[in-house]
């Protein structure tokens, strides 16, 4: 095998792969990038059983072949290569792959090509087309809340369901919930699916690379995007997220609204002296017109600050996890986020004030 | 050991020589048989990697292996499986998010493919004289789907566990018949999806989607009423159904022969099976679903204050259920159990608000109901047709409205409070024996 192409696009494309190529303990080839050069097109191919990845890169073919990379080296290696006149050649040479710049030259070692899995497609699926911005956008905004373990594959995914013209984005812990309304035009053949988190963090990865329209495909156990040289097809869980709805309080009995900025800022400081649990008590005392942020640590020191806002109900005292709350306002756009109450041992709902509203945030209190 | 893991242990083996050992663990080791059909292996695996690179690589020669030891087997299919044992038990490592609370986040209330509630099934469901009827009828349908009762109708006020009684027979079917497929729907999403249809000239499409389903049942049928196409389109439906032997479950509130505006042919088809009756339940139904509700909770309630809530709530089951979810929740809150007046003042505020009525009206429903001049009510005559409707009266004033007795005395023609006090007395004794006069209360009591 030998061929010629772009370095900067190959740096890119062996970047995007390298990330899925992973360790496999029970088959090595998978750390490897697949090369497969046939006519004038390279397909580049990487998977860890759980995402799979095809790009498709022009190149001039000298002689077609496969041949299957260590990612971790050749991302490595090329991210290295100085970018003088932007062409770099691979060639295969006795079971070692050599890859040419103008001023650098490497042998990589390569792998065994017959044992690398070959990447599912969805055949018989109805695609449609999305923009990818958006899908990214309505990821991002909950991921962060979806479960770390995985005793509950429900909740370490993001579900994503079709509501009324809107795409909902949902992911919980069950601590904190994420929820996000999106107006993505998508037929109302789209089944509602839960995607791995820890797969949405490549798709959100690639189709902020892509960066246009994609197709989208899915069934029972898959969801594809494709657009023009990039293929990415992740594993969906087959089961039904829990029925939040219920959960989301209809009225409040307090509602705080502050500036995103100055809130988060006092957040930051009592972070200082929280405990080992993120512990902040807030104070919300509409009648004494008092909005405050304690945290104490007996090994540190305590602090208290206040917070400008608007108050309107009940006095309450109410304790958080610090993270728990801060975490939303990488998803809040507007200035002023509201905060409201409902009791002691119900969440509390944060939503952007101005703007637009389709973002909502649970966090569930303390219990001491 | 059934066969078919034997089979495809002993296949394993045969495969585990044949193949690389990074091969055999990565792909071969959480396969295993689902079933045989028609010579058909379906070989379970755990994603849809595997299922592309077990039927590209390795197709032929599992195949050949399998014949080698049975004959019969023709062909391989790949099904990918939920894999169920991962799913291990809470893990309590995550010591540094312990101290938030959880949230109530209810788990997996329905399944998307049959979009039953799992949660319904006999287990749970309370049987009592009053729906027994209605429970052999399902177990007769469980028996043999398609064939006994044909349609299966039941039938019966809000609130009865009609919607339970007929997932449960779904969930049921679906555990005995996996091979059954099964779909639940309410008459309503019936309806707004043959309206999409029609207006997307997609009508085909939907006749062809629900026509491959073993068992349909239907919710809350009586929406149908006055839709005449969604009554066509029923009929059709039904009639591709029963002809070729496939379950129907149908549910309404009122009897099929008195749904008005719904036609008539539907009418006899919906009779053509078996129609049951869920009537209310009786008192001691009710204390026993009481207590079966506690249970769910994991709360225990003192038998006098079961048997409240059983006489309190006639003949909605669902607002039991409510209003168990509230003592519940206020157990929780209060850490301790709750006095028999905290539960009555629970009921008090959250059962449907009886309506205000005047003594006059009371008055006038009950001389209606019992074909007298409301005048004589209030008169002093003491013939036998008018006392008897005048201590009812007394007895509903007191027993529903709360009236004091003096009050009582001085709407109906100025009476004393002793009159009125025996006549209460004296009605609330005759209900124990004579069970006429208990039937005439409850319908004056409807009828309020």
């Amino acid at each position: 095998m030998k061929f010629e192409t772009n370095l900067q696009k190959l740096k890119e494309a062996v970047t995007l792969a390298e990330h899925i190529a992973g360790i496999h303990i029970t088959l090595p080839v998978l750390s490897c990038i697949l090369i497969e050069v046939k006519k004038n097109i390279a397909m580049l191919r990487a998977t860890n059983l759980d995402v799979g990845m095809e790009i498709l890169l022009s190149v001039k073919t000298h002689e077609e072949g496969v041949v299957a990379i260590p990612a971790k080296t050749l991302s490595s290696f090329l991210s290295q290569i100085p970018d003088q006149n932007h062409v770099v050649q691979l060639e295969l040479i006795s079971g070692n792959i050599q890859i040419i710049s103008a001023k650098t030259r490497g042998v990589i070692k390569t792998m065994p090509i017959e044992d690398f899995p070959s990447i599912p497609s969805i055949p018989d699926a109805e695609q449609f087309t999305l923009s990818s911005e958006l899908f990214v956008k309505g990821l991002k905004s909950v991921c962060y809340s979806a479960s770390i373990s995985s005793v509950k594959p429900e909740l370490s995914s993001v579900y994503v369901y079709k509501d009324a013209g809107n795409v909902t984005f949902v992911a919980t812990d069950s601590f904190r919930l994420a929820e996000k309304k999106i107006k993505i035009n998508i037929p109302s053949q789209f089944n509602d699916i839960l995607i791995p988190s820890k797969n949405v963090s490549e798709i959100i990865r690639t189709l902020e690379y892509i960066a246009s329209d994609v197709q989208v495909a899915s069934n029972k156990n898959l969801i594809s995007f494709k657009s023009g040289d990039i293929y990415i097809v992740s594993r969906v869980i087959d089961g039904v997220f829990p029925d939040y709805r219920q959960i989301i309080p209809k009225n409040f009995s307090t509602e705080a609204i502050v500036l995103k900025q100055d809130f988060l800022n006092a957040l930051k400081v009592s972070n200082i002296f929280s405990d080992k649990f993120n512990q902040v008590h807030i104070t919300v005392d509409p009648k004494g017109k008092v909005f405050e942020i304690q945290t104490k640590n007996v090994d540190v020191g305590e602090n208290k600050t206040l917070v400008d806002a608007a108050l309107t109900g009940e006095r309450v005292e109410i304790n958080f996890n610090y993270k728990y709350i801060a975490d939303s306002f990488q998803s809040v756009d507007s200035d002023s986020v509201s905060l409201q109450f409902t009791g002691l041992n119900r969440p509390m709902v944060v939503r952007p004030i101005s703007g637009e509203q389709s973002f909502m945030y649970l966090v569930m209190p303390m219990n001491r | 050991m059934n066969p078919h893991s034997k089979m495809w242990q002993t296949a394993l083996i045969e495969i585990e020589t044949a193949v690389s050992q990074a091969n055999f663990s990565t792909w071969f080791k959480e396969t295993r048989i689902l079933k045989e059909e028609e010579g058909v292996i379906f070989l379970g695996v755990p994603n849809s990697f595997t299922q592309e690179w077990l039927y590209k690589k390795f197709h032929n020669s599992i195949l050949r292996i399998l014949r080698q030891m049975n004959d019969g087997v023709r062909a391989l299919e790949y099904v990918v499986v939920k894999d169920e044992e991962k799913r291990g038990g809470e893990s309590k490592k995550n010591g540094f998010v312990a101290p938030t609370l959880s949230m109530p986040l209810q788990d997996f209330y329905i399944n998307k493919e049959d979009n039953l509630n799992p949660r319904y099934t006999f287990d749970n469901f309370v049987v009592g004289p009053f729906n027994e009827l209605a429970h052999a009828a399902s177990q007769t349908v469980i028996k043999n789907p398609g064939h006994t009762y044909n349609p299966l109708f039941i039938y019966g006020d809000t609130g009865r566990g009609k919607t339970h009684l007929m997932q449960a027979v779904g969930n049921q079917i679906k555990k005995l018949y996996p091979d059954k497929k099964l779909f639940y729907m309410t008459s309503e999403r019936f309806g707004s999806e043959l309206f999409i249809a029609i207006q997307e000239n997609k009508v085909q499409q939907f006749k062809d989607r629900y026509r491959k389903y073993d068992v349909v049942i239907m919710d809350d049928i009586q929406f149908f009423a006055n839709k005449e196409k969604f009554q066509e389109e029923l009929f059709h439906f039904f009639n591709t159904f029963k002809d070729s032997g496939r379950q129907l479950i149908f549910s309404s509130d009122k009897h099929p022969n008195i749904i008005t505006g719904l036609e008539d042919r539907l009418r006899g088809r919906f009779s053509a099976g078996m129609v049951v009756d869920i009537p209310e339940p009786d008192l001691e139904s009710r204390m026993v679903i009481v207590r079966a509700k506690c249970a769910t909770h994991n709360i225990t309630l003192p038998e006098d204050v079961i048997e409240h809530l059983a006489s309190s709530i006639e003949d909605n089951i669902r607002e039991i259920e409510g209003i168990i979810n509230v003592i519940s929740c206020q157990t929780q809150l209060k850490n301790k159990q709750l006095s028999l007046n905290e539960i009555k003042n629970i009921l008090k505020n959250n059962t449907k608000p009886k309506k205000t009525l005047s003594v006059k009206e009371v008055v006038k429903i009950v001389s209606d109901f019992y074909n007298i001049d409301e005048e004589s009510i209030n008169n002093k005559t003491r013939r036998k047709e008018v006392v008897r409707p005048r201590q009812v009266v007394m007895y509903i004033l007191r027993e529903d409205f709360g009236m004091s007795f003096p009050s009582i005395g001085e709407k109906l023609g100025g009476r004393d409070h002793t009159t009125v006090i025996h006549s209460y007395e004296k009605v609330k004794e005759e209900i124990k024996t004579d069970t006429l006069l208990s039937q005439e209360i409850g319908q004056v009591r409807s009828m309020l």
